[in-house]
C-alpha cells in the first residue's frame, strides 16, 4: 500500500485523443449546442412514439396485472391473484409448454435452414437471382394469405398434399385437425415463411467476408468444412447473433396471425401459443387484468433472454477479446 | 423586414411541426361520436353497405328503413354503423370500444356474450319502455336468456334453430332413402359410416373451438336431460348426459365418419355440392345459403337424432338489440329499440315480419309475427315449414354463460373431439373448473 492515491494506467491506444483544436472555443461550443438541439428535435417524434405506444402501455400493462378489469370500466385491486391464477391455470401452463416447444424447435430450425440457404445462394449458380427472389417471396406475402393458402393445401381428404400422399397409399392425415401434427405443421409453415428473410441477412454477412481469406485457405489446402469452420463461422458470428435474437423475439411475440387463420389455437389447445392465449383472455373473455399479467411475464422472459444474450456476447461485440 | 432561413432552422422547424402534427393526430384518436346532440350510433353488421347480393341488399335496406322511419319522427337521430366481421370473435372493435369508454349507443349481441356485458353494467333494462302485451308477445324461450329478474336487456330480432342438413345426391349414391333418416345417435353414426368415402365426410360437427362450437353442442347435452348448471345454479357438468354428448363428438371423429376440420372451410352448400360432406349439423340460415349459392341443389333437413331415453331438443340462436346503459342518451336509444322491434304497433310487427321473410329466412321471435307469417303463407317453402312445425317446438334458447364457464365447456369438447380424451374424465375436469368459478361468481344467473 503506497497511500490513498490510485493511479490508473490506461493503454495509450485506448485513450481518447485530446482535442486541442479551435473547435473547443466559443464558436465550437455554440455549434455543438445547435447540433444538440437539432438532434433533440429529430429524436423527439420517435421518442414520443416509443413513450406513448410502447413504454407507457408496457408500464400500464404491468400495473393492470394487479387488477381485475372487466373491460367495462370496472376495476378492482386484487394484488397478485392474477399471478397465482396463472400457475393454477392448466390452459396457461399448456400454452407456455406449447410456446416453449415451438421456440425450441423453430429458432434452431429457422437459423440452420436460412444459413444453409444463404451458403447455397452465395455460390455462382445459374439463375441465382431468381432463386434468391423465390426463396424470399413468401416473406412479402401477408401472413393471413399464407395461412389461407396453406389451409387450402392441407385440407383433410381433398387437400393437394393429402391427395399427393394418397398416391403413395397414405390416407387420413389431418394436418390441421389432429393435435399430433398441428404444431409440427405450423412450425414447417413458419420456417417456409421466415427462411427467406433470414437468408438475406446471412447472405449480407457472408458477402462482407473478404474473399482473400478463402483464397489463402485454399492455397493452404483447407477443405470446404475447414474453410467454413475457421473462416465463415467466426466472421459470421455478429450476424448469427442478430439472427438468433430477432428470431427468438419474433417467435415469442409473433405467430398470432398464422395460428388464428390455420387452427384458431386448436385442436384441443395444441397450437395455443401464449400470445394467442393473451388475446383470447383479453378480447374474447374480457379478462384484461389476467391478460396483462400474462403479458408482463412474457415481457419479463424476453428481457431476461435479451440480457442473457447481451451478457454472453458482451453487448453484441462477439469478436472483442 | 425580410427574414432568411438557414437550412438548420428549416429542418428544426420541420421536425417541430411534424411533432406537433403527430400530437394533433393522436388527440384525434378520441371517439368521434361525442356530443349529446350527435346521432346515436347503432353498431351492427348489416348496414350501410353496398353489396349487390339480393339477401345482403335486402338486409341493408331493412336496417336503413328502420332507422329512417325513426329519424323522420324524432329529434334525436340514430345512424347505422356497419362493423365488418362483427360476428367474428377476432373482431375486437366492440370490446375495445367498451373498454375505452366509447361503446356504441345501440348494438347487437348474441346470448353467448350476454352475461359479460350484463355483469359489466353495459346493458340497459328495456322493460320499463315496453308494454306488458309486447313483453308477452315475445317467445319466452328466446326472451328468457336476455332477462335478469324482471328486467329485459335485449330484444331478439330472429330465431335460428339448428337441425341436421343432408345431401340428397350423396344419400342416393350410398343407396339410402328417406326411410334411413336416423332417429337415434347410433343410427346417425351408422348412416354416416355408409356415407363416408375417400373424399366425403359422412357427418360434420363443428370443429373450430369457440362460442359457435359450444352452441352446436348444447342440444346433444340437453337431449340426455343434462345441463351445465342446475336450477339452483349448482354446477352439474359431471353427468351421464354430458359424458355421452362429449363422447358422441369424440366417437364420430375416432371412427372416421366426422372430419377433424370443417370441409370447404365451413361452407355447407359448397361442401354438399362438391361432394365433400353428406350430413352437417347447422342452422336455419343455410336455407337462405342454399337459395343464394346452390339454388338447384337437392338437400333435406331432419331433427337432431336422440340418445336412448333422450328427448328431442335443439338450440335457438339469434341476435338481439341492446342499449348501452352508459351511452350518450340511453333513454332515447331504448325508445328507438322498443319502438322499432319491441312494440305492439302494426309497424313494429310488420318490420319483424319483413326481417324474417324478406331480408332473411328465419323463425319469428314474437307470437304476433308468427301469426302474420302463417296468415301470409310465409312458410310455403317446405324447408321453412319443416323448421317451423317440427324443429322450432323442440327448441331452447341459446344459453348464456360467463367466459370461464364457456371455456371449460369448450376445453372439454375439444379434448374429447380432437385429442381423443376420455369423456367422463373431461366432464369431471369441466365440473371442477365450473365449481371453482361459481364459488366466487357474482352476476346474472346462468341459464
Amino acid at each position: 500500500m503506497t497511500g490513498s492515491t490510485h493511479t490508473y494506467n490506461t493503454p495509450a491506444s485506448r485513450r481518447a485523443p485530446r482535442r486541442t483544436t479551435p473547435e473547443r472555443s466559443g464558436a465550437g461550443k455554440a455549434r455543438a449546442k445547435r447540433e444538440g438541439w437539432a438532434a433533440f428535435w429529430f429524436l423527439l417524434p420517435d421518442s414520443l412514439g416509443l413513450l406513448i405506444f410502447v413504454f407507457i402501455p408496457m408500464i400500464m400493462a404491468i400495473v393492470l396485472g394487479f387488477f381485475r378489469l372487466d373491460g367495462f370500466g370496472n376495476l378492482s385491486f386484487i394484488g397478485g391473484a392474477n399471478y397465482v391464477r396463472m400457475v393454477q391455470d392448466p390452459q396457461f401452463l399448456q400454452s407456455a409448454a406449447v410456446t416453449a416447444i415451438y421456440l425450441v424447435i423453430l429458432v434452431p430450425a429457422v437459423f440452420i435452414v436460412s444459413l444453409l440457404l444463404a451458403l447455397l445462394v452465395q455460390q455462382r449458380i445459374p439463375f441465382v437471382g431468381a432463386i434468391r427472389s423465390a426463396l424470399f417471396a413468401p416473406y412479402v406475402i401477408s401472413l393471413v394469405v399464407v395461412g389461407l393458402m396453406w389451409q387450402f393445401l392441407l385440407s383433410d381428404k381433398v387437400g393437394v398434399i393429402n391427395q399427393f400422399l394418397a398416391a403413395f397409399g397414405i390416407h387420413g392425415i389431418s394436418w390441421l385437425g389432429d393435435p399430433k401434427y398441428t404444431l409440427g405443421t405450423v412450425v414447417v409453415i413458419s420456417i417456409w415463411f421466415q427462411m427467406g428473410y433470414y437468408m438475406i441477412i446471412f447472405l449480407s454477412g457472408l458477402q462482407d467476408i473478404p474473399g482473400e481469406l478463402y483464397e489463402s485457405a485454399r492455397i493452404d489446402g483447407a477443405t470446404a468444412w475447414q474453410r467454413f469452420w475457421n473462416i465463415t463461422w467466426p466472421m459470421l458470428r455478429p450476424t448469427a447473433l442478430f439472427v438468433l435474437i430477432t428470431v427468438t423475439i419474433a417467435v415469442i411475440t409473433g405467430g398470432f396471425d398464422l395460428i388464428y387463420i390455420l387452427t384458431g389455437g386448436g385442436p384441443a389447445g395444441s397450437t395455443s401459443l401464449l400470445i394467442f392465449y393473451i388475446y383470447q383472455q383479453a378480447f374474447l373473455y374480457g379478462e384484461y387484468g389476467y391478460a396483462a399479467a400474462i403479458g408482463s411475464v412474457l415481457v419479463l422472459v424476453l428481457l431476461i433472454w435479451s440480457a442473457f444474450m447481451f451478457r454472453i456476447t458482451k453487448g453484441g461485440r462477439v469478436d472483442d477479446e | 423586414m425580410e427574414r432568411t432561413f438557414t437550412r438548420r432552422t428549416l429542418i428544426t422547424g420541420a421536425a417541430a411541426t411534424a411533432t406537433m402534427a403527430g400530437l394533433g393526430a393522436l388527440s384525434g384518436c378520441a371517439s368521434g361520436a361525442s356530443g349529446a346532440s350527435a346521432p346515436l350510433q347503432f353498431w351492427q353488421f348489416y348496414a350501410p353497405q353496398s353489396q349487390s347480393a339480393p339477401d345482403l341488399k335486402a338486409q341493408n335496406d331493412w336496417f336503413q328503413k328502420a332507422v329512417g322511419d325513426w329519424n323522420k319522427r324524432h329529434k334525436q337521430q340514430v345512424e347505422n354503423v356497419f362493423i365488418p366481421n362483427f360476428t367474428d370473435p377476432s373482431n375486437t372493435r366492440l370490446a375495445t370500444a367498451f373498454a375505452s369508454g366509447s361503446g356504441p349507443d345501440i348494438f347487437l349481441i348474441s346470448p353467448g356474450d350476454f352475461l359479460r356485458y350484463y355483469n359489466g353494467g353495459a346493458l340497459l333494462d328495456l322493460a320499463p319502455y315496453m308494454t306488458k302485451e309486447a313483453i308477452d308477445d315475445f317467445n319466452p324461450n328466446v326472451l328468457e336468456t336476455r332477462r335478469v329478474g324482471k328486467g329485459i336487456y335485449g330484444l331478439p330480432m330472429e330465431v335460428e334453430p339448428l337441425a341436421m342438413f343432408y345431401s340428397v345426391p350423396a344419400w342416393e349414391k350410398a343407396h339410402l332413402s328417406e326411410g334411413d333418416i336416423p332417429k337415434t345417435w347410433d343410427q346417425m353414426l351408422d348412416v354416416a359410416h355408409k356415407l363416408t368415402t375417400q373424399s366425403q365426410s359422412g357427418l360434420v360437427f363443428e370443429t373450430v373451438p369457440g362460442y359457435f362450437q359450444n352452441f352446436t353442442w348444447y342440444p346433444w347435452m340437453w337431449q340426455g336431460h343434462g345441463d351445465v348448471v342446475d336450477s339452483h345454479q349448482k354446477p352439474s357438468f359431471d353427468s351421464k348426459a354430458v359424458t355421452q354428448a362429449l363422447d358422441l363428438f369424440g366417437r364420430s371423429v375416432a371412427t372416421g365418419v366426422a372430419p377433424r376440420t370443417d370441409p370447404a372451410a365451413g361452407d355447407v352448400p359448397g361442401a354438399f355440392a362438391n361432394g365433400y360432406a353428406a350430413m352437417w349439423q347447422s342452422g336455419i340460415w343455410q336455407v337462405a345459403g342454399f337459395r343464394g349459392t346452390q339454388p338447384k341443389f337437392d338437400y333435406g333437413v331432419f331433427p337432431l337424432p336422440t340418445p336412448p331415453g333422450g328427448i328431442s331438443k335443439t338450440v335457438l340462436g339469434g341476435w338481439a338489440w341492446c342499449v348501452n346503459a352508459r351511452g350518450r342518451n340511453p333513454e332515447a336509444a331504448a325508445k328507438f329499440v322498443v319502438e322499432t322491434v319491441g312494440s305492439m304497433s302494426q309497424e313494429s310487427i310488420t318490420r319483424i315480419y319483413d326481417w324474417c321473410t324478406v331480408a332473411k329466412s328465419d323463425m319469428p321471435p314474437r307470437a304476433s309475427v308468427d301469426k302474420m307469417m302463417v296468415a301470409k303463407d310465409a312458410f310455403k317453402n317446405p324447408k321453412l315449414k319443416y323448421f317451423h312445425d317440427v324443429i322450432l317446438p323442440t327448441g331452447r334458447g341459446e344459453p348464456r354463460y360467463p367466459p370461464v364457464v364457456y371455456k371449460a365447456i369448450s376445453d372439454a369438447i375439444q379434448q374429447v373431439q380432437a385429442a381423443g380424451g376420455n369423456a367422463a374424465g373431461q366432464a369431471q375436469k369441466g365440473q371442477a373448473a365450473i365449481e371453482a368459478f361459481m364459488e366466487t361468481y357474482k352476476g346474472g344467473a346462468l341459464k
